[in-house]
């Protein structure tokens, strides 16, 4: 009851606050809004790194030719290496392997298949190729595959038609960006496509994938991506594994690692391979994205400070001001726990108007953000920013308590004014 | 310039009796408010002692000196003191719900005692909007809203024509004399001085003289 009146003159004080006092809380507004923006835009880039990657199945281990060192490995995967198959081969935005690396090779491959918990291995070779259909030509990106391993490891299931099968010649399975999006005229079941002058059937079209990589190829046996990309037999863009369980993942990867750097003759300096996992580069961008977030919520933290002495401000202002209703409300039985509660709540209010101004400010930005940097890209694509409904709660609970936190001194102050001092103030 | 210590009252020796009707009166500056602030609690004795229903009030502390005047005391300024953004309703039925009346019991109370001061029709209206001798009006409601024994009032005409005035000065009689109240009135209105049952004559501090 007692609180509930002293909330009520709480309110009461701040519905009747001067313009003036409001211009204290802009701290709070621009706060508030950089923090909920700044998270906004760092969730949104770990929802486009799941986007990208997350279809690809916790099971997987990538090996790709060229090695980067430390650094901001990170993004590099996020060009075209972390799709499944599309590892380190096509092109131009993957990572440079190194002049000198050596391919990907059969023994390499033998090396692996050994290792305990391996489940299937598929050996990649990928690139760039035309594809014609209907007179209309597109340059496409083309995975050849182990058929019988790819099968097995594929984690996007079929839209139509069927996966690849042992001994299959001149059939592909197309991604679902390449069925619907590359020619005008869709691409159907049992369509003729011609790659490099050869005739293709297609036999299965892809659901649409977790993987960006997967719904923009087409796929086909090793032995025909060979002959349409020039590539040497025994020779891989890079292998693909699927292991029995998730949690092995690690594990296999460091046990890949030391074999390979031993069949392969290199040290830890003149490493030419990188054996990663889709989860280990996911975590990795996600990782770098909480202290870039991270980073930049620190420096929104100050406009905080800055507001919560604002409100300080305001308070001492208003402690002031009110001074004599103070008096009045001390001699008509106000205790000083009341005077303080009434002016806790006041400012605790002052502060929670900010952060609500502050979230919404901060939400307009965040939804207006992605269209107006449409044409800047960033690694991961576009920019995409996501409101969690915990980040507007969190953000208002936080501006209430710097507003109350900032009111602790001067609403100390009320509460001690002795009665016949304080009605005396005119 | 350093500080001058001034004794605003000295050898003072009184008793009031529960259900009188005193006046204080003297020059300004004499010690009538610092003398009726000490009796409401507003204030503490550099020494000296007060007793209210036998209980020295000059060691309280500023909790209890608070439930005293929340429960005891009814005060009445001359400047009126309401809360500026309340309404009359609300400024009555505020030293209630300092006590823990429910709303809906200090809404009746506060109603009840405003009709009984006339302003029955004015419940909802802010301070601003309301005449002196209203405001003056109100405050008594506020000051009588505890049920208190004692209703301090200090000049409390001091800001109101003589019409206003002299209502202001007839509530108080009758809360004197038909409630039973024990009525305290620093004045220097000889009018509203003789209408109570003893005079207090005040002079730097010091009584000089009674009636
Ligand atoms: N806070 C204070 N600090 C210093 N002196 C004070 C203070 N309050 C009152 N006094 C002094 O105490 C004396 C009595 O003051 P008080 O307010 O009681 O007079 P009063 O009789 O009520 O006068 P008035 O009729 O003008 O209201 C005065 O001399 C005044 O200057
Ligand atoms: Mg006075």
């Amino acid at each position: 009851m007692r609180l509930q009146k002293c909330f009520e003159l709480a309110l009461n004080i701040l519905i009747h606050s001067k313009l003036r006092s409001w211009l204290t809380i802009i701290g709070i507004v621009i706060g508030v809004g950089a923090i909920v923006s700044i998270v906004s835009i760092g969730e949104g880039a770990q929802a486009s790194v799941q986007e990208r990657l997350g279809g690809l199945g916790a099971d997987i281990i990538t090996v790709s030719p060229g090695f980067q060192r430390a650094s901001n490995g990170g993004f590099r995967v996020l060009g075209g290496g972390g799709g499944r198959g599309a590892a380190g081969g096509d092109g131009e935005r993957s990572a440079t392997p190194a002049k000198s690396a050596k391919n990907i090779t059969q023994k390499d491959l033998q090396v692996i298949r050994p290792i305990a918990n391996v489940l299937f291995i598929n050996g990649i070779v990928s690139g760039k190729a035309k594809m014609t259909s209907l007179a209309k030509t597109a340059s496409v990106s083309i995975q050849g595959v182990d058929t019988f391993a790819w099968k097995n490891i594929v984690n996007t299931e079929l839209e139509t038609g069927r996966y690849l099968n042992p001994g299959d010649v001149n059939v592909i399975v197309i991604g679902n960006r390449i069925a619907k999006s590359v020619f005008k005229q869709q691409l159907v079941l049992n369509w003729m496509v011609t790659i490099k002058d050869k005739p293709f059937k297609i036999v299965g079209i892809l659901k649409q994938s977790g993987a960006v990589e997967e719904d923009n190829a087409i796929f086909m046996s090793i032995t025909a991506a060979r002959q349409i990309l020039d590539k040497e037999n025994d020779n891989f863009d890079s292998i693909t594994i699927k292991v029995s369980n998730p949690d092995y993942v690690d594990k296999i990867i460091n046990e890949t690692d030391t074999k390979l750097m031993l069949s392969r003759h290199v040290t830890d300096k003149t490493k030419d391979f990188t054996v990663t996992s889709p989860k280990a580069i996911q975590e990795r961008i996600v990782e770098a994205t909480q202290t870039f977030t991270l980073f930049l919520g620190a420096i929104a933290a100050v406009s905080l400070i800055v507001g919560a002495v604002g409100i300080a401000n305001t308070m001492f202002t208003a402690v002031l001001e009110k001074t004599k209703e103070i008096g009045i409300m001390k001699a008509i039985g106000a205790k000083n726990i009341d005077i303080m509660l009434i002016f806790l709540f006041n400012s605790g209010l002052v502060g929670l108007v900010g952060g609500l101004l502050g979230v919404i400010a901060g939400s307009a930005i965040s939804l207006a953000l992605p269209n107006l940097l449409s044409g800047f890209s960033v690694p991961g694509g576009k920019i995409i920013t996501v409101l969690p409904p915990y980040l507007l709660i969190s953000a208002l609970a936080l501006s209430l308590l710097i507003g109350m936190i900032a009111g602790v001194i001067p609403a100390y102050r009320a509460s001690k004014l002795k009665p016949v001092d304080a009605l005396r103030y005119e | 310039m350093g500080e001058v210590e001034v004794q605003a009252l000295r050898e003072i020796n009184i008793v009031i009796l529960k259900g009188d009707f005193v006046a204080i009166m003297g020059s300004s500056g004499s010690g009538k408010s610092t003398m009726i602030n000490l009796v409401g609690c507003l204030d503490l004795p550099t020494r000296g002692t007060i007793y209210l229903d036998n209980k020295d009030i000059s060691k309280l502390n500023e909790s209890e000196l608070a439930q005293i005047r929340g429960r005891k005391i009814g005060f009445i300024f001359q400047q009126f003191n309401l809360i500026q953004n309340l309404t009359a309703l609300g400024n009555v039925t505020l030293p209630l719900e300092f006590q823990e009346y429910s709303p809906e019991e200090a809404r009746q109370i506060a109603m009840r005692l405003l009709t009984a001061v006339g302003l029955g029709e004015r419940m909802y209206h802010l301070p601003m909007q309301l005449s002196g001798g209203q405001q003056q009006r109100v405050a008594i409601a506020r000051a009588l809203s505890n049920n208190p024994d004692v209703i301090l009032a200090d000049e409390p005409t001091g800001n109101l024509d003589s019409k206003a005035g002299s209502d202001v000065i007839n509530l108080l009689e009758d809360l004197w004399k038909k409630n039973g109240k024990t009525v305290i009135v620093v004045t220097h209105d000889a009018q509203l001085a003789q209408r109570a049952r003893r005079m207090i004559q005040l002079k730097d501090g010091q009584i000089v003289g009674k009636a």
